[in-house]
């Protein structure tokens, strides 16, 4: 967790009592997610919220009330019980229309697919973030009442997915890749003291080394580790009601249950969200080299000079946003600022692999002044670590309105993206 | 256009590559920035630091491209063989499989950087004496077999890590003002060792570079 976020949460951890409608059965709502210095709703949502103790035995709010135990013989850390179920925790807060609007949308019977979209572009409540993720990356069923029986046998799958890979031992593991993923996992949001968890960077080779083997045409490639913290992170929400300072603690409190949900929620989000963008993990990292070319040639018409620039001081793009891509901005953002950037990114069609191309191409535009000024050296000096430690939820929302903007103007544009030379009207209106 | 705020006299492309986890970002800011981080994240793609140093009175500006140990990225990271005038070839002396790879490490730049490319192979983490894998007279041997220098290095300790690098960027020096003397006096100088050209891509053979 980077320094504002540690900054930000001590007012994040204030016992508030919660207003609770009376149509609405709300009991639990912890969570160690804190958008810094945000005056929007999630700082003031998680602020208001109510925070019960983070007694595993707590239940939360489930729609689908009585869940069947379903009792599996799994290694110790899992299991596909669910009595403390984080699937379908929602909770509101009063006189926030953009929450009470999330909770009617995700308790209905039937999702609104579209109009949670629509909602969660401008960013979803925390409390309510993990359900919403869930639905929007299309693991969750919409329709409620298949959705209980459908989580539970993912949950199922994959635990005995992880009980045959790993009854075995490590003997019986393909040596280079545990290998790779278990120098990783202890370097993954090293300054996080979540993630610095032993219990956790079990939980993640775990889910890294079941997600590599079913996907043998990437297997595992380093930066997947980054993409899987942001689902951790908001799953574990729930359930983490306290400073951030014994979080250890309160991890190696959980309940096994807990923990299995948790890791097997975070499994299969990772899958969706890497079913999208595959290719950039594939041979020769087509998906990222195709997205590099996108991004040029898209930059090259919204600022021509920072491209004219760039390209005569030798600088190619591959040399600074290539992991841009390959992480998702994530080792360029906060962790925190990641979280409200995928809640937009999920909103979108096809946001991981299209929509971000634009957010790439604003990010960059973020300095265009200065680095027009700067040469060969100092461009990649400053692109590599840009100076983004304290952007806060505003920054990525500002971010993320400009990337919609380019999206709306060359999205559709016929010249747009391809190798052909522009047409000049296509990209004369949007010079500024 | 561009504000350069440094003057030098030679400009060294340097590349860093090696097996995952070795410890290539750390030798890279040890020496960059003199710092340390036990935690840090792993490389993605390339990283870029640059520093000057003195030698012979002359300033020589290493660029150091620090590149991803793991395969995957090798078709990425092999683009930036490309006008390298040295490479810090870096195992881990507590991990003899990092040792083992120094044999595919070779082959990757055979295939992709200059032929008369400065290949220095670099033991690393000789702080962990008591988890040594890889003795040093055998990595010493394999140096000198197949031409290379050769040094052990710590990041977290800094032994080394200053000599590392100046050795190898003052004999590419060495090489460069062998070159620009020959140019000079316009004859053939045989026997006088290997050469080697920053950015041109002419075709010499490169002598054994020999072993410390």
């Amino acid at each position: 967790m980077n320094s504002n976020t540690r900054a930000a949460s001590s007012t994040f951890w204030k016992r508030t009592p919660a207003f609770v409608p009376s149509t609405v059965e709300i009991v639990y709502s912890g969570s160690i997610e804190n958008a810094p210095a945000r005056a929007a709703p999630s700082a003031e949502l998680s602020a208001a919220k109510q925070q019960l103790p983070p007694s595993p035995l707590t239940p939360p709010l489930d729609k689908e009330a009585a869940q069947p135990t379903t009792e599996s013989p799994v290694p110790a850390t899992l299991s596909t019980k669910s009595t403390s179920d984080q699937s379908s925790a929602v909770a509101v807060v009063p006189g926030d229309a953009h929450s009470l609007k999330f909770y009617s949308l995700l308790t209905s019977a039937n999702v609104d697919i579209e109009e949670l979209r629509k909602q969660s572009w401008k960013g979803i409540p925390a409390s309510q973030r993990s359900t919403a993720w869930c639905l929007l990356m299309g693991y969750f069923p919409l329709n409620a009442s298949r959705r209980q029986q459908t989580i539970e046998r993912k949950r199922r799958e994959y635990s005995d997915w992880v009980r045959q890979t790993f009854s075995r031992g490590e003997a019986s593991l393909d040596r280079t890749l545990w290998h790779q993923i278990c120098i990783d996992v202890p370097r993954t949001t090293p300054g996080s003291p979540l993630f610095q968890s032993p219990r956790i960077q079990r939980s993640l080779e775990r889910v890294l080394y079941c997600w590599a083997v079913r996907h043998p045409a990437s297997g595992y490639v380093q930066g997947i580790n980054d993409l899987l913290t942001p689902f951790y992170y908001v799953f574990l929400s729930p359930f983490l009601a306290s400073p951030t300072n014994d979080l250890q603690h309160q991890v190696d409190a959980l309940d096994e249950s807990t923990m299995g949900t948790v890791e097997a929620d975070s499994f299969w989000c990772l899958t969706k969200l890497l079913d999208g963008i595959h290719d950039n993990y594939t041979h020769a990292q087509p998906g990222i080299r195709r997205q590099l070319v996108k991004m040029k040639d898209l930059v090259s018409r919204i600022d021509a000079p920072l491209a004219s620039h760039l390209d005569s001081e030798g600088v190619e793009f591959i040399q600074f946003a290539f992991r841009w891509i390959n992480c998702l901005l994530m080792r360029e953002v906060s962790l925190t600022n990641t979280i409200r950037m995928w809640d937009t990114y999920l909103a979108e069609p096809e946001g991981f692999s299209s929509f971000h191309i634009y957010v790439c191409a604003a990010f960059l535009l973020k300095w265009s002044k200065q680095l027009q000024q700067l040469d060969f050296q100092d461009i990649l000096l400053l692109l590599q670590k840009p100076p983004t430690e304290s952007w806060t939820a505003k920054d990525v929302e500002l971010l993320l309105s400009e990337a919609y903007m380019y999206k709306c103007l060359y999205h559709n544009s016929p010249n747009h993206y391809s190798a052909a030379p522009a047409a000049a009207p296509a990209a004369a209106g949007h010079k500024r | 256009m561009a504000a350069s705020n440094d003057e030098y006299d030679f400009l060294f492309k340097i590349v860093l590559i090696g097996d995952s986890g070795v410890g290539k970002s750390n030798l890279l800011s040890r020496f960059t920035r003199n710092e340390f981080n036990l935690e840090s994240k792993s490389t993605i793609g390339v990283e870029f630091a640059t520093r000057s140093i003195q030698v012979d009175s002359k300033t020589i500006k290493a660029q150091i491209w620090d590149t991803a140990g793991q395969e995957r990225y090798r078709a990425i990271t092999s683009a930036y063989y490309r006008g390298a005038v040295g490479a810090l070839l870096v195992y881990d002396i507590a991990k003899h499989p990092t040792y083992e790879n120094v044999t595919r490490w070779l082959k990757e730049l055979r295939d992709h950087a200059d032929s008369n490319i400065i290949i220095m192979l670099v033991g690393n983490k000789s702080d962990l004496r008591h988890l040594r894998a890889v003795p040093t007279d055998e990595a010493k041997q394999f140096a000198s077999e197949n031409g290379l220098f050769f040094i052990e290095t710590s990041a977290l300790d800094s032994s080394n890590v200053e000599q590392s690098f100046q050795q190898i960027l003052t004999e590419i020096y060495l090489l460069v003002s062998n070159k620009a003397i020959e140019s000079s006096q316009d004859n053939v100088q045989p026997g006088t060792g290997a050469q080697i050209i920053v950015s041109s891509a002419d075709d010499y053979t490169k002598s054994a570079g020999g072993c410390c």
